[in-house]
């Protein structure tokens, strides 16, 4: 009964100044209009906070194993030649990259999405990849057959710079490094979610302390 | 009623790396480099600049708040991955970021662990449960 006199339609009657307790009635009355949707959004919030928390639990636990990998390497192929120093400075793009995508899930506000295109040679950067995997391509018909072949020459190339005689441990490292990377952009997804919870969830409270 | 983020689309993008060189003594290795370029993501482009800087004994704060604020800059770069232990140098520049591309992710290094504590993105939304952690849990 109380509710019903302090909610008029201009929400707070002329003739009388609302009382503390009455603005936090409003106010509360204004978010429960909404409750669907905000708990949706907490819900989402939880969820991919949860979800980011996890994955780098997972990052920390697949880069020890590619560091392991890689001191492996290192053990037989020696220092002079699993170093930085071998890297060259010539022109070369990356072979792995992202595409950045728009989710609309409401008109307000947009999250980013990315997507890891891996082993791509460069004839290929600038096309779009219709594809949402983050894995590589598993040879399947003649199509799936040339990306297998592609990927394999890519990760032969990103090899060479450190000699022609390659230890399976450093081929080990460079695997494990790749779902470093998986693990990485789906961090940089969930990343991308909560933030996006998080500000409707803060200019909600926001509104409501208005 | 909030601004509509600007998300920039692009359908080829790169992973920006600024990671610290680990390892005790004189023998220091750059692995978290060296490692995720085998996986390909090392880009020279025709200047020479790279995506990448290896932070060594010699590298000044202001190189890397230099490199950090290139990446974060570049239109070509959708996330930038820092060593958590880098990223305590540039704390404050680091917290002062807010776009949502290139996204920030903080890792681990061979030497210092990851610690969700000092994460800047995770300690903005602590927020949202408490007004006083913020304060009280970055020392």
């Amino acid at each position: 009964m109380e509710e019903r006199h302090l909610i008029p339609e201009s929400g707070v009657a002329a003739d009388q100044e609302p009382s503390q307790e009455a603005v936090e009635v409003v106010n509360r009355r204004e978010v429960r209009l909404r409750p669907g949707a905000e708990e949706k959004l907490v819900l989402q919030f939880m969820d991919s906070l949860n979800s980011y928390l996890s994955f780098s639990h997972s990052l920390s636990s697949t880069l020890g194993q590619a560091w392991m990998e890689l001191a492996s390497a290192r053990h037989s192929m020696g220092t002079a030649r699993l170093n930085t120093s071998l890297l060259d400075l010539k022109f070369h793009p990356a072979s792995t990259t992202l595409k950045i995508a728009e989710c609309d899930d409401d008109s307000v506000d947009a999250k980013a999405r990315f997507v890891l295109r891996k082993w791509i040679s460069s004839e290929e950067v600038g096309e779009d990849e219709d594809s949402n995997s983050t894995k590589s391509p598993e040879p399947a018909d003649d199509d799936d057959e040339v990306c297998y072949s592609q990927v394999r020459r890519e990760r032969a190339k990103s090899l060479s710079v450190f000699g022609i005689l390659i230890p399976p441990k450093l081929r080990a490292a460079q695997q494990s490094f790749e779902r470093a990377l998986e693990t990485l952009v789906e961090m940089a997804n969930m990343q991308s979610s909560f933030l996006y919870s998080f500000h409707q969830l803060h200019q909600e409270v926001e509104d409501t302390k208005e | 009623m909030a601004n509509r983020a600007q998300i920039p689309t692009k359908s080829s993008a790169l992973i920006a790396m600024i990671a610290d060189e680990n390892g005790k003594g004189y023998k220091n290795y750059e692995d978290t480099v060296v490692g995720f370029l085998l996986a390909g993501v090392g880009n020279v482009d025709i200047r020479r600049k790279t995506n990448y800087l290896i932070v060594d004994s010699k590298t000044t704060v202001k190189q890397i708040e230099d490199a950090f604020k290139e990446f974060t800059t570049r239109e070509d770069i959708a996330i930038v991955l820092i060593s958590q232990y880098v990223a305590n140098m540039i704390r404050f520049l680091v917290d002062s970021y807010n776009k949502p591309v290139p996204a920030i992710l903080e890792i681990p290094s061979k030497d210092h662990p990851y610690d969700p504590a000092h994460d800047s993105v995770l300690s903005r939304v602590k927020y949202l449960f408490s007004t006083e952690s913020v304060a009280s849990g970055r020392r």
